[in-house]
């Protein structure tokens, strides 16, 4: 049975077989389309009908997926919902879990390929300021892995209260003295402050520190999600849902709100708004996948892990830092900035030395 | 090799000539002019030469005579006109008769004192000086500690004609620790950012995902509580302090002035 490009058989792994010559199909990030790499054929991916939502599979766990090529099992973790096989390297998609409650409603798609991530990682490893000189050359690479991390975009609508308190000083001289004069004042502010499209990862495995620091991620490129966007990478779902990760969405939002509200006191010297109260109406939870690129990195019997925003390119990670180029710099701005010091003194009119 | 060991001698053949001629000018220069008058004896001879070599010392520098003057004032002279007197009578100066000249006076018998700058000096340390420097020597005077007292004169005289004439001698950005340790933290605090911020930055804010269309502002209201005031008094440092400044002697010589007891 064929439905649309994609087989489906029945069974909850999907593989791209190439129409023409039968090889295995993978996305392609330079094209955006689903493409042979024996015989160069491409296919749109946004023409080809989706069959996994419409599959409905028995509610029960399913143990062991065996490869539709090989045959051989997947080794695959309990969140993994694609992955390649590891013994003939066919990619594989695991619809069952890509369907039902678990299926994503967006996916933004790989736009740096392997290879621009690789080499995108080592120029970013060179413009270090603080990494050790044999982190710089980045030859220590240890994997490329691109993932769709599994992420929940919020729309959210708050109805915010807020109390403070707000001066407003003039300062004046009469006679001998110097007053400063202080009004006080007490503010209120009613604000609707809807955000969209908050982002907050739905993964255990990954460092939610690390995600925050990838974003944003270009929503223009947000497509409906077909599971050959997935092939040849890997795919988690995810780990909490919309519900679980509200809490860590609102705390994320938290700040935006108060500086939101705080942008609307004008004309204070000093305001601070203490007493909040805010109404949270979920009015949206997208459950999307987003491209990332992890890499990870051997150096000094240590790893250290680094992410890649699929689509930007953008790096975030601790990299090791190097004691002697700390030294380096210190001394160096230290240095600099005495020199101005003294200079700064001596046209002021002090003696130089 | 060969080259090195020359370079060596080269090196130590110029330190060691040099160090000779270097001596003996600064040495002749002063050739130790009395700069100590200590007529209330207050000194032991030893603590006068000490503080007459110092003086001279630190008169080529800013070309002008540092003078110490005591007197026990048995014909009762109010303390500025014993500075312009001295001044008249003696004649100081490092340049010529009559020339640059700070004199510290000491009325032991009413035990006040009066600094006085002449030309070049009446510039350089102006009453604002004049006074900080009373103010730095006062306590060891109080004491009894003249000696103390005096090299501290001569010390900070000398700083301050080292900076232009109405800067703050005393700013803090002058102090070379100041200016060291503020070099420091600034050297700190830079590299402490490039550390914290090598993991990568958050660059989205509050604005990436509000909603600009459907957010506003509903309602606010601001209420007036009270208005509290304080006043603090204008301090006019000019002039201010141990009722000083500076005036013109009987000779025609004007000067810059602080006076104060101890």
């Amino acid at each position: 049975m064929t439905v649309g490009r994609i087989e489906v058989s029945g069974l909850p792994v999907l593989e791209y077989k190439c129409p023409n010559c039968g090889s295995g199909m993978v996305f392609d990030s330079a094209t955006g389309m689903l493409s042979c790499p024996s015989c160069g054929r491409k296919d749109n991916i946004e023409q080809l009908t989706e069959p996994v939502k419409k599959q409905v599979f028995e509610d029960k766990e399913i143990k062991e997926y065996h490869c539709t090529s090989c045959g051989a099992v997947l080794v695959t973790e309990p969140e993994t919902s694609a992955t390649t096989c590891s013994f003939c390297g066919s990619a594989v998609v695991l619809s069952d879990r890509l369907s039902g409650a678990l299926a994503p409603a967006l996916v933004i798609p790989f736009a740096i390929s392997k290879n621009e991530a690789m080499q995108a990682f080592k120029k970013w490893c060179r413009r270090g300021l603080l990494t050790p000189r044999g982190f710089m050359t980045a030859d220590r690479i240890k994997s490329v892995t691109g993932i769709y991390v599994p992420f929940w975009l919020y729309d959210l609508n708050h109805r915010v209260e807020a109390h403070g308190q707000a001066t407003r000083v003039r300062s004046y001289v009469k006679g001998e003295y110097q007053y400063t004069e202080t009004q006080h004042y007490e503010i209120y502010r009613k604000v609707q402050a809807n955000f969209v499209r908050l982002p907050v990862d739905a993964s255990a495995k990954m460092n939610d520190g690390l995600m925050d620091k990838l974003e944003p991620f270009p929503y223009q490129e947000l497509k409906e999600f077909k599971t050959p966007y997935l092939a040849g990478y890997l795919a988690e779902k995810y780990s909490y849902d919309d519900e679980e990760l509200l809490p860590r969405a609102q705390g994320k939002v938290r700040p935006y709100i108060e500086s939101y509200v705080s942008s609307t006191v004008t004309g204070y010297t000093t305001a601070s708004l203490i007493d909040y109260r805010i109404d949270t109406e979920v009015d949206l939870a997208d459950y999307v996948l987003l491209p990332v690129w992890m890499v990870a990195y051997d150096y000094n019997r240590a790893e250290y892990t680094f992410a890649m925003n699929g689509q930007t390119g953008k790096v975030v990670g601790k990299p090791p830092i190097s004691k002697g180029k700390v030294a380096g710099w210190f001394a160096g701005v230290s240095a600099a900035s005495f020199l101005v010091l003294k200079i700064a003194a001596w046209l002021m009119g002090g003696g130089f030395l | 090799m060969r080259t090195k060991r020359l370079l060596l001698a080269l090196v130590a053949f110029l330190l060691l000539s040099g160090i000779p001629a270097w001596i003996p000018a600064t040495m002749a220069a002063g050739e130790n002019k009395t700069l100590v008058y200590d007529e209330a004896g207050l000194l032991s001879p030893e603590e006068r030469t000490e503080l007459n070599e110092l003086a001279n010392q630190y008169g080529p520098d800013r070309e002008t005579d540092f003078i110490i003057y005591t007197t026990l004032n048995p014909e009762n002279t109010d303390v500025q006109k014993l500075a312009e007197d001295f001044y008249d009578e003696h004649g100081p100066g490092y340049d010529k008769t009559h020339g640059n000249a700070a004199i510290l006076t000491l009325d032991t018998k009413n035990r006040e004192l009066y600094l006085a700058g002449f030309y070049k000096a009446k510039t350089y340390l102006d009453d604002a000086r004049l006074d900080k420097i009373k103010a730095r020597i006062t306590p060891y005077l109080s004491d009894d500690n003249y000696k103390m007292a005096f090299e501290e004169y001569l010390k900070t005289a000398n700083r301050y004609m080292g900076f232009k004439p109405g800067v703050n001698p005393d700013n803090p950005l002058f102090n070379i620790w100041v200016q060291l340790g503020g070099a420091l933290v600034i050297g700190g605090v830079v590299v402490g950012l490039m550390a914290y911020r090598s993991g990568g930055r958050v660059t989205v804010t509050g604005g990436t995902y509000l909603n600009h269309n459907s957010s506003s502002l509903l309602d606010q209201e601001d209420r007036y509580i009270r208005t509290t005031v304080t006043k603090t008094k204008i301090s006019n440092d000019n002039n201010s302090g141990g009722g000083g400044g500076g005036g013109t002697s009987s000779g025609g010589h004007s000067h810059s002035g602080s006076r104060g007891s101890y």
